[in-house]
């Protein structure tokens, strides 16, 4: 038991503890004076986003910038549920994050000039857009990736048909021991992002336009008419073994590297990789099936978020975005740093890689993922028909599972 | 029998150098301890006044307030002299109400909102938010180039560059009027100086954010507004925010939107967005009931979720309480190093060799069909699936039972196996009829907790299968989902975006079903402990 006096000292000391810590508090937040921008980025993104940030820092006496590293994923889901004073004023994301995002109001509408709009290609711009009843630009594009047709073409020719295509995976798959055709992974959960080639070269596409040119939810065409008549030819690829679901990621990427495939589907995030491979390869966009075979496109980009306006910097975090981000010297570094292509055309003039300038035309004519929040309730059953219609040996009928793939999918929509 | 109901406890391992208890809490006590107890004491409170800082910051009453009693009851029990049980309780109930009681009520709490894509915000910031998104450029609408300025009266204007014709203008809250080019100064990136104003820099300009975020110069029937520090933009509100009905009007066609009670504002079938966060009753619930698409396909998931937690507690209990017996035999040789290899498995992050096994099992390129030449489609069978399912997740769980088994066979009394075995019992009839018995007294509580969690094991269904494969007739459950999984993929990967407070209002009714399974469960291991 302590006596009555060192006790009383004990408390004083706690006390203390105490106040100094509340005192260190109030003097650390009230150092900051000038306005702070705060933004979030992935890891991979983090030194070039920084460095271009303090570059228009630097154009901004007195500001300061504050770069928060997230995963990738949790900066759009975290950010409807961030306490509002760490709350990011400007992130980096994904193009089919717009909806969702700007359905929850957590972004502002960014407005360009004419002039730095002619700089971006339409579609990137318009992958960034979003809206019910008025459709607003809510990012600006700084980089583009989509997937290609991998040719390995020590072994095989590039095809320019796709009967010459089939035609070579096969006989290539029928002369290697274990190989695949084409390799494109699915996996038991699918992969309808890997397969959309396949999926837009025989007609089918995701949501169709409304007369305001938005993408219309309740217009599906996963089984549409003309997808339909033409989805025998996925049931033939099975019998033949062209395709595979039981190809996941790691055994296409496997089959490629070790000859087990000369064909492979994929994007620019492996082009280190297949460079280091000493394969001798070329992208090419997929040939033309019944339509040509376009990918999906994916965008990335920056955003101005809700929290701006009340931190005092909303002004500010959409001078970084429109008038800095946009500007072919900071997307240049930005979508290089990243190895990617950049989304500012006169940016795009000045990068010579080999590999991502063929990627880049592999995506001609592709179509930007939907960043409808309803595209949620498409990506399983869409990879799942898939699945189901490519397993091999008890496979269902190609125009039976996508019929069961819109079914479910409308059911979902509601 | 009865008096053997509460001793076989999993195996006591208390070390034999009982010592060290002692030994520690005397270093611990006189002046080393009251030190130490003073210090961490010093910490937690000026970690509190840090937090106590920061709420009140934030106008956080209720919290603060929470936040001054906690510290100093804290603080009374530690640094009086009674309250002894309280020393003790404290940490864990602390832990207890941040970790688990928390989180139930705001997972109750979310169940009765409308909580999901769409409506995440409050209602005042989606008013905001709906004005601000029903900007739209007019035809012809131009977009400037802008500075801040003062005039000589010192009210703030914005002197203007047409970025298409290069004209140049000063606006003011009440139109634009040109500026002579004469009187200017401007560089590519906008209005450097013009005679009569004087332009804003820096902190000036930036002090300035949320007066120019209503700043509107007025043209028309548009106005000019600043959409950065830097530009200017033609825009024309379509929507209208009227307080006194609380509703918004379409300008061009005069269509009311009001606020429906569900939080959005809407006009039939069309509803604004952004909508905003607000109480749902018992709406969540009423769906669960309701919507075919959930309704239909329960029955099927909830029997399957049964089946796979069952027969993995079997499928791991048996094996786990052969291994045990097998290797309890006294005089074996390599005993130590036969039982650390079956734990192995257990010293694995699960997540992990889930994801080995899914490669493993792949059905054309996986290494059992190959090394084996068998064709079995673990993962793409509808039964097969299942089949994987729960082998997976039973060699997952084999370890911990071969342990408490362990454990649990070491406390059996060998007098009485010895007595059994005098009696003229066989090695089979005593494993049965004495062993067995004894040993699910134990254990039987185990079991039903395994059971619960395996009831709820996502991480194994979806890592190994992610519900798949897929269903012949459509809909969201795969052939192996389970009601965890199901309700993940109902309620955050269908419809329209992130269905928070249905995924909560599912989380509730299986809670109530696990607790159910388990009360029941319980019950019949007391009857067992009892027998």
């Amino acid at each position: 038991m302590m006596s009555s006096r060192k006790r009383i000292g004990a408390l004083l000391v706690v006390a203390i503890a105490g106040f100094l810590a509340a005192l260190a508090g109030s003097i650390h937040s009230a150092r900051a004076a000038g306005p702070t921008l705060t933004i979030w980025v992935d890891q991979s993104r983090k030194d070039a986003v920084t460095q271009v940030a303090n570059q228009w820092a630097a154009k901004n006496a007195g500001v300061t910038v504050n770069v928060v590293v997230k995963d990738f994923g949790s900066i759009r889901d975290n950010l409807g549920t961030v306490d509002a004073s760490t709350a990011p004023d400007v992130i980096v994301g994904a193009h089919d994050w717009t909806g969702q995002l700007a359905a929850n109001g957590l972004v502002e509408p960014i407005y360009l000039s004419a002039a730095v709009k002619k700089q971006f290609p339409a579609y990137t711009l318009n992958a960034f857009s979003y809206g019910v009843a008025v459709k607003k630009l809510y990012g600006v594009p700084t980089q583009i990736e989509n997937i290609g047709l991998v040719v390995n073409t020590g072994l095989v020719k590039v095809p320019t048909t796709f009967a010459q295509l089939e035609q070579e995976a096969l006989a290539y798959k029928k002369k290697v021991h274990g190989a695949v055709g084409i390799a494109v992974q699915q996996g038991s959960g699918g992969d309808a992002y890997h397969m959309y080639p396949f999926f837009s070269g025989l007609g089918g596409y995701i949501f169709g336009t409304n007369s305001a040119g938005n993408l219309d939810p309740s217009n599906i065409g996963v089984a549409n008419k003309a997808f339909l008549q033409n989805s025998s030819l996925i049931t033939k690829w099975n019998k033949e073994g062209l395709i595979n679901s039981a190809v996941d990621s790691s055994t296409a990427q496997n089959a490629f590297l070790k000859k087990q495939a000369a064909f492979w589907i994929t994007g620019p995030w492996n082009s280190q990789l297949l460079e280091q491979s000493g394969i001798k390869f070329k992208v090419v966009q997929m040939p033309k099936i019944v339509d040509p075979s376009v990918p999906f496109l994916g965008v990335q980009g920056f955003m101005v978020t809700k929290y701006a306006d009340p931190h005092g910097v909303g002004g500010l975090a959409e001078d970084f975005v429109a008038n800095y981000i946009s500007t072919p010297s900071a997307q240049l570094a930005l979508a290089l740093a990243n190895g990617r292509y950049p989304a500012n055309t006169v940016a795009g003039k000045s990068v010579h890689d080999p590999v991502l300038a063929e990627f880049g035309t592999a995506g001609t004519g592709g179509v930007p993922m939907p960043n409808i929040p309803q595209m949620n309730s498409v990506w399983s059953d869409l990879g799942a028909a898939w699945v189901k219609a490519t397993k091999g040996a008890g496979a269902t009928p190609a125009k039976q599972a996508f019929i069961a793939a819109a079914r479910s999918i409308a059911d979902k929509i509601g | 029998m009865s008096a053997t109901t509460t001793a076989p406890a999993p195996p006591a391992t208390a070390p034999p150098r009982g010592a060290l208890g002692p030994r520690l809490i005397s270093a611990f006590s006189g002046t080393t301890g009251l030190v130490l107890k003073l210090a961490c004491l010093a910490v937690l409170n000026a970690f509190a006044g840090w937090a106590l800082f920061v709420l009140l910051s934030r106008h956080h009453w209720l919290a603060s307030a929470l936040l001054i009693v906690a510290t100093l009851g804290i603080d009374a029990v530690y640094l009086g002299p009674r309250a002894l049980p309280l020393k003790f309780l404290i940490p864990g109930t602390i832990f207890l109400l941040a970790f688990q009681v928390y989180p139930i009520i705001y997972t109750v709490e979310v169940a009765f909102t409308n909580y999901s894509t769409g409506h995440i915000i409050t209602k005042p910031d989606a008013i905001k938010q709906i004005e601000l998104t029903s900007l739209q450029p007019p035809a012809n609408g131009q977009t400037y180039t802008m500075s801040v300025a003062k005039d000589s009266g010192g009210h703030v204007v914005l002197l203007l560059r047409d970025d298409a014709t290069k004209k140049l203008y000063v606006g003011t809250t009440k139109g634009i009027t040109p500026l002579p080019p004469s009187s200017v100064h401007s560089t590519a990136s906008g209005i450097t100086s013009a005679k009569g104003y004087t332009v804003l820099h820096g902190l000036a300009l930036f002090d300035l954010d949320q007066y120019l975020q209503t700043y509107v110069v007025p043209v028309g029937n548009a106005g000019i507004r600043p959409v950065s520090t830097t530009t200017a933009a033609e825009l024309e509100p379509t929507l209208r925010y009227d307080a006194k009905r609380d509703a918004f009007v379409r300008i061009s066609d005069g269509e009311v939107f009001r606020d429906n009670g569900r939080g959005e504002y809407a006009h039939g079938a069309d509803a604004l967005e952004p909508g905003w966060k607000t109480g749902a009753g018992f709406r969540n619930f009423s769906r669960i009931a309701h919507d075919p698409l959930v309704r239909q396909p329960f029955i099927r998931v909830f029997a399957w979720t049964f089946v796979f937690a069952a027969g993995t507690v079997f499928l791991s209990f048996s094996l786990g309480l052969f291994l045990a017996v097998a290797l309890d035999k006294r005089g074996l040789r390599f005993q130590r190093l036969y039982r650390s290899i079956l734990v192995i498995p257990y010293a694995i992050p699960a997540f992990l060799s889930v994801l080995v096994w899914a490669g493993l099992l792949n059905d054309q390129f996986g290494l059992i069909n190959r090394l084996f030449h068998l064709g079995v489609p673990w993962l793409f069978d509808a039964n097969w699936a299942k089949v994987s399912c729960i082998l997976v997740s039973g060699w997952l769980t084999v370890p911990y039972f071969f342990l408490v088994s362990m454990g649990a066979l070491q406390a059996i009394p060998e007098e009485l196996t010895e007595a059994a075995r005098v009696d003229g019992g066989g090695p089979l009839q005593i494993f049965r009829r004495v062993t067995l018995p004894l040993l699910l007294a134990a254990v039987g509580p185990l079991l039903v907790s395994s059971f619960a969690f395996n009831f709820n094991n996502f991480n194994n269904i979806y890592f190994l299968t992610a519900g798949g494969p897929p269903q012949s007739n459509s809909s969201i459950a795969g052939s192996t989902d389970i009601l965890i999984s199901y309700t993940y993929k109902l309620a955050l990967a269908a419809g329209k975006g992130n269905d928070f407070a249905l995924a909560s209002a599912m989380t509730i009714i299986i809670f109530f079903i696990t607790a159910a399974l388990s009360t029941i469960g319980f019950a019949r291991t007391r009857v067992l402990s009892n027998a």
